[in-house]
């Protein structure tokens, strides 16, 4: 073993068993970091080079030896055990790894790296967190054992009772305080009313408070300010904006969209169903059955159809129907993919798209359960189509397949017949045929279009001898075969339409209304709804504190990590379900809380040891989105147009002063100020947004002419030059800026920065105002909340 | 221009791996926490390893040039002039005709006596550093999946690029400038998807460069202050570092913060040593006759000015579009292609060789794929992904040899052959990173650059 080796490894897993996160016990009793040293490193090495002939699924079974659960692993085989914990010069897995006698992997030796991992692991003791049965993927998915994983079972919590609990103000406090207490931390006070403010105006709204507002709220002496200031805020359109942006990076929402079919809908009609469903105040289960099957549901008229835009306004991609027939399908097997991806992770925290080319190999998801649910996604396809019920549509439809059949055919004919006087007139036959039937009022329709999915089923099938098409088949849903190995050109077995097997309470039932698409709506909201809660719960939590109580908040499975307080999670997302899924209901228990209402300010006591604050001892600071922060700096300089909805517009011209949210975002080339501000890549589902540090963000900051017009705005809305001191000004930008007094020493500074020569004439005087300013604006105080 | 802050171009030496790894656990949470942790495992390889390579420069033909015209002349095809034998019948995107012989000349070259044709008199001169692959092959004949199979190792958009991999495997060795630059005087076709970062950190995406304009602003968004000389700005960041530490004091401290605090001043630097970098009035003119004139030799003397500077990856296209697309008057478009690359290239590899770069700067040269041997529209050829001819030189290749072959009429990789999730994986490991190893955990399972595939061409290697 070299040294460099031995140093990475030790890298690998901080070996302190005192470690913060280590307070999270699994319930081997094993250090969290021990656990997940087991999952990321060992776990994966055993699957993929010992299970195939020592697990459950072996057939038959080498040496008598099951590596796939703790106790079959502990007691070992034939030749009697395989792990002396703490010693592996004494562990026969060893010696077999290293090809020391026994040789094990037979055929191909493990590389050097996976040798040292599973010494590392037998000299730590062999911690092992899996507990009873094999690992969930090795176990039928309508086990028990599979049922009973954290995520997937029914809702358990009992509320602690702390003693001498003088600081919980919800149910949400006293779990926290529960755990504060175990681990010998005590909660931070409460913020500051200045601070507060800021900090629920940019949850909640996405904008900082103005002046007035601070003023009003400070001086706000009644009980329940805090509360009237919540829900001031809920009802603002403004907070459908902010939240509204929080979907759409799961949606992988995009304005433009290239791909293989050219669109006429407007996908921001989407974003604005969006914002406008989120203001309205649905439940969650509504906000999400309409997006999938709004079409489907009889009390949402035809004009709620741009909710289905969420399938709608997937990606697709090149598909060259000259090609052999195999490159083809498996073009549309990769967006069929996307689409099972973006389902499974949104809406269940699941990653079902590893469930494509074999079962999961984690989680108790099945090769079937993936077909299952794509099936009914290949039944619905992504379409243009107007605001309007089908007795408006359905003559488009026609008038549009007709001119698409005739526009095919002609190209052919002029392809293949020869140019005679007579062949030409029948070209211009069909053509003025084409003319007549799009000038018609069916063709040529008023009504709004809208990017959306119907009911029609997807299949790619030969067209003569050298060329492919694509058919839709109407209102003939389809169910798929398995593709064997991934490859659409190898069918498996049949499998109908359904919903997951391990989130199914009963019968495995086939869908049977259409695609599918409603049953499957219905089943989410019903057999799946502890997960289905579960995971928006913790979603809507980590925009509100940062972090989510499931620090992997698109991955509930047993890859992703376990919850920090599993029974305030639990709690939460019953008292959720049972408050109609209300999202706003959670807003409010969430912001009312104490543990919500902390200060943030850094405590030495904390950094030692919870540096991560997953115990959340103070309220974690947070840098502002750039969606929030070029909204703030409009706002702050009296620019910010605060029109609602409609088509998206240009976020690189220095003049457009709408909120970013209605920047135009393009799939293949993302605006310059949101690319390089962390915006995720709108091609696939984004599970959370990674803030990134870099000096580019910084030349934004400094250099950019937004930047240099918001200062020069910012004078203006202060006054500059109007013939008040100088101190007055700086109080003033301090306040409309920081909801607050500038400090003396930073009087200080800025009257030492601006006075320079006395000498100055105007000019120079205001541009120097104007540079200070700046500075101001691209501050940590503006960019951060506290 | 005359840098007055030494510190401003310091380079930080190159990275290993183990202090890499530590610098990203500090970061924390600057990155995906998951997708660290397994990116950490990850280049655990490159200490087995040692890459003799630390940077890449890719010269991309975008369009697919013709290996028949240039390294793999087939002299059975005279014999079927106009004919489709069995094996001239395979099938590529379009209808094509009978069997079209090469005009071009052909003569073994340098000591190696490597063969190449009279279209590239100037690479002949530097045969002996670089090594022929003639067995490449893709998956399909569009240029579409093609364009993502090479710059992504995958049919389809949605996964990050070779430049962004390498960019995240290594990181940079200059924090002035980016790691991964894409010098394109236009937008190739799928491009900017083709240089994506997709679920890895957005800075590990290529930075594009239209370099048909060397304005600095334009280079890097946002470079250059308009308004504020040096000095003056200078001041302005003084007063904004002493709020922001203030700031900073006043909450007890904070990484985020304090980084951000970092990463003004590095921004402050990069205004003048990007500008630097872009300024080829800076080289003496017998380097720039040297190069020659005109958009891509302009672009070759960039990438090397862009190496000596320490960014990690470059690829330079040979222009927007598809302009190797050769799909009819194959001949005469040839000749011009050919002379607008032959000169500045050789010139590059001598100019690397010459500065001691070449050791260590790997070379890559090729299309998305190749072109047929049979006819298409009586002069001109069609697509071909069956087989083709791409090349490496310098970075731990060895030089002067050929590797491969195609079959009699140059349409189809027989021998030794080189997929491109081969090219990829032989590209990682000349950069000393296993290929198997570099893994990013996203969507649940961790993904790689050459997918499960790759073989990394051992007997290319020094």
């Amino acid at each position: 073993m070299t040294p460099r080796l031995l140093i990475a490894l030790v890298l690998l897993l901080p070996a302190d068993g005192r470690a913060a996160d280590d307070r999270d016990k699994t319930p081997g009793k094993i250090p969290a970091k021990q656990a997940e040293f087991f999952e990321r490193e060992v776990r994966p090495l055993f699957v993929k080079h010992c299970f195939e002939c020592h697990s459950a699924k072996s057939k038959p079974l080498q040496g008598g030896l099951r590596l796939d659960t703790r106790k079959d692993t502990r007691k070992g085989g034939e030749s009697g055990p395989v792990i002396v914990p703490g010693k592996p010069g004494e562990s026969l897995l060893i010696d077999a790894v290293r090809h020391d006698g026994i040789k094990m992997p037979p055929k191909r030796k493990l590389t050097p790296r996976e040798i040292l991992i599973l010494e590392r692991w037998v000299a730590l003791g062999a911690p092992d967190p899996r507990t009873g049965g094999p690992s969930l993927s090795a176990v039928a998915p309508d086990s028990p054992q599979a049922r009973a994983w954290w995520a997937f079972r029914p809702f358990q919590s009992s509320v602690p009772r702390p003693t001498d609990d003088t600081w919980s103000r919800n149910r949400i406090d006293r779990f926290v305080l529960y755990r504060l207490r175990e681990n010998r931390l005590a909660p931070s006070p409460s913020a500051d009313r200045r601070t507060l403010i800021r900090r629920l105006s940019f949850d909640l709204v996405g904008l900082g408070p103005t002046p007035e507002d601070v003023d009003a709220f400070v001086a706000d002496d009644a009980p329940g300010a805090c509360d009237r200031l919540v829900e001031r805020l809920l009802a603002s359109p403004a907070y459908g904006e902010h939240w509204g942006r929080f979907w759409l990076d799961k949606a992988r929402y995009a304005d433009a969209l290239p791909g293989f079919e050219s669109s006429t809908a407007n996908p921001w009609r989407y974003r604005d169903w969006v914002v406008r469903t989120l203001n309205e105040g649905a439940g969650y289960d509504d906000f999400v059955s309409r997006q999938l099957a709004t079409d489907l549901i009889k009390d949402t008229g035809p004009d709620d159809l741009a909710a289905l835009g969420f399938f709608g306004l997937s990606p697709t991609y090149w598909k060259e129907l000259k090609l052999d027939i195999s490159l083809v399908r498996e073009t549309v097997a990769k967006e069929l993919e996307e689409r099972v991806d973006v389902f499974g992770r949104t809406f269940l925290g699941l990653t079902l798209s590893c469930s494509r080319c074999h079962d999961h190999k984690f989680d108790p998801i099945s090769n079937r359960d993936y077909y299952a649910i794509g099936g009914v996604l290949m039944s619905s396809r992504p379409v243009d189509r107007p605001l309007a019920g089908d007795d408006v549509w359905l003559p488009i439809r026609e008038a549009r397949e007709q001119v698409r059949n005739l526009t095919v055919g002609l190209a052919k004919m002029r392809e293949q017949l020869p140019k005679t006087a007579a062949n030409k007139k029948r070209f211009k036959q069909i053509e003025a045929k084409i003319a007549a039937i799009r000038k018609s009022t069916e063709f040529a329709s008023n009504t709004v279009m809208v990017r959306a999915v119907e009911e029609a089923s997807i299949h790619v099938v030969p067209d003569g001898p050298a060329r492919n098409r694509i058919e839709f088949r109407h209102g003939k849903p389809r169910d798929l075969h398995i593709h064997i190995r991934g490859n659409p050109m190898r069918k498996g077995p049949l499998v109908p339409r359904r919903f997951l097997e391990v989130l199914t309470a009963g019968k495995l039932t086939p869908f049977r209304q259409g695609s599918g698409r409603l049953e499957l709506a219905r089943a989410m909201f019903t057999d799946g709804h502890p997960l289905v809660a579960r995971v928006i719960v913790n979603r809507i939590w980590e925009q509100h504190f940062g972090q989510g109580l499931v620090r992997t908040p698109s991955n509930f499975g047993t890859q992703g990590q376990r919850p920090s307080h599993p029974g305030l999670l639990d709690d939460l997302s019953a008292r959720f379900v049972a408050h109609n899924w209300s999202l706003k209901w959670l807003h409010r228990e969430i912001t009312a809380s104490a543990a919500y209402r902390q200060s943030s300010r850094n405590r030495p006591d904390g950094q030692a040891s919870d540096p991560d604050n997953r115990l959340l001892w103070r309220f974690t600071p947070r840098r502002l989105a750039i969606e929030p922060w070029r909204d703030a700096m409009l706002q702050v300089t009296g620019s910010l147009d605060q029109r609602l909805g409609g088509a998206a517009g240009n976020l690189g011209d220095d003049n457009y002063s709408r909120r970013t949210l209605y920047g135009k975002i393009d799939r293949k080339t993302l605006s310059v100020i949101l690319k390089m501000h962390d915006f995720p890549d709108p091609g696939a589902h984004s599970a959370r947004r990674k803030p990134t540090t870099t000096p580019v963000q910084q030349l934004f900051a400094m250099n950019s002419p937004f930047l240099f017009q918001r200062a020069d705005r910012l004078a203006t809305v202060i006054g500059i030059g109007n013939g008040k001191p100088l101190p007055s000004h700086i109080h003033d930008a301090y306040r409309i800026l920081f909801q607050r007094q500038p400090g003396s020493d930073e009087l200080a500074l800025g009257e030492r920065f601006l006075s320079g020569n006395p000498a100055a004439d105007k000019r120079q005087r205001a541009a120097r105002w104007s540079r200070y300013l700046h500075a101001l604006l691209a501050s940590n105080e503006f960019l951060f909340v506290d | 221009m005359i840098l007055d802050d030494p510190q401003a171009t310091t380079r930080i030496p190159q990275l290993d791996p183990l202090s890499r790894r530590a610098m990203i656990g500090r970061l924390g949470g600057g990155l995906g926490a998951t997708g660290v942790a397994s990116a950490l495992s990850a280049d655990q390889s490159l200490s087995h390893y040692g890459g003799k390579a630390r940077r890449v420069i890719q010269l991309f033909m975008n369009g697919g040039p013709y290996q028949g015209d240039l390294f793999d002349p087939k002299p059975a095809l005279k014999k079927f002039e106009g004919q489709r034998p069995p094996g001239a019948t395979l099938r590529t995107e379009r209808i094509t005709a009978g069997l079209l012989p090469s005009i071009r000349k052909f003569a073994p070259r340098g000591n190696s006596g490597v063969i190449v044709s009279d279209l590239l008199p100037e690479i002949s001169r530097v045969i002996d550093d670089v090594c022929v692959l003639k067995g490449c092959h893709s998956d399909n004949p569009n240029h579409n999946p093609a364009m993502f199979l090479m710059n992504c190792g995958a049919l389809t958009s949605a996964v990050p690029s070779v430049g962004s991999w390498v960019s995240y495997g290594l990181g940079s060795e200059n924090r002035n400038l980016p790691s991964y630059v894409v010098l394109a005087t236009g937008y190739p076709v799928e491009a900017p998807l083709t240089w994506t970062s997709a679920f890895l950190p957005n800075h590990h995406q290529g930075t594009h460069i239209n370099h048909s304009n060397l304005a600095p602003e334009k280079i890097i968004p946002f470079l250059r202050n308009a308004r504020y000389d040096r000095k003056v700005q200078r001041r302005q960041l003084d007063l904004l570092g002493q709020l922001n530490r203030k700031h900073l004091e006043n909450r007890g401290g904070g990484d985020r913060l304090a980084s951000r605090i970092q990463s003004m001043e590095t921004a402050f630097r990069m205004q003048f040593e990007a500008t630097d970098a872009f300024n080829l009035e800076q080289e003496s003119k017998q380097t720039r006759d040297a190069y020659g004139t005109g958009k891509f030799a302009n672009g070759c003397l960039l990438a090397r000015r862009l190496c000596e500077r320490g960014v990690r990856y470059v690829q330079l296209y040979y222009d927007g579009g598809q302009p190797w697309d050769t799909h009819n008057n194959h001949n005469e478009r040839m000749v011009t292609l050919t002379r607008n690359v032959d000169r500045p290239i050789a010139s590059l590899i001598a100019d690397l060789k010459q500065r001691g770069l070449l050791e260590d700067t790997l070379v890559v040269w090729g299309g998305e794929f190749g072109r047929t041997p049979v006819s298409e529209n009586g002069n001109g050829r069609d697509h071909n992904h069956h087989g083709f001819s791409m090349w490496m030189a310098g970075g731990g290749v060895r030089g002067g040899m050929t590797y491969g072959e195609t079959d009699d009429f140059g349409f189809k990789a027989v021998t030794d052959k080189v997929h491109v999730h081969d090219v990829h994986a032989t590209m990682l490991h000349l950069l000393g990173i296993d290929h198997t190893q570099l893994t990013y955990r996203y969507a649940g399972r961790d993904f790689r650059l050459t997918d499960v595939y790759g073989r990394v061409v051992n007997e290319i290697l020094v």
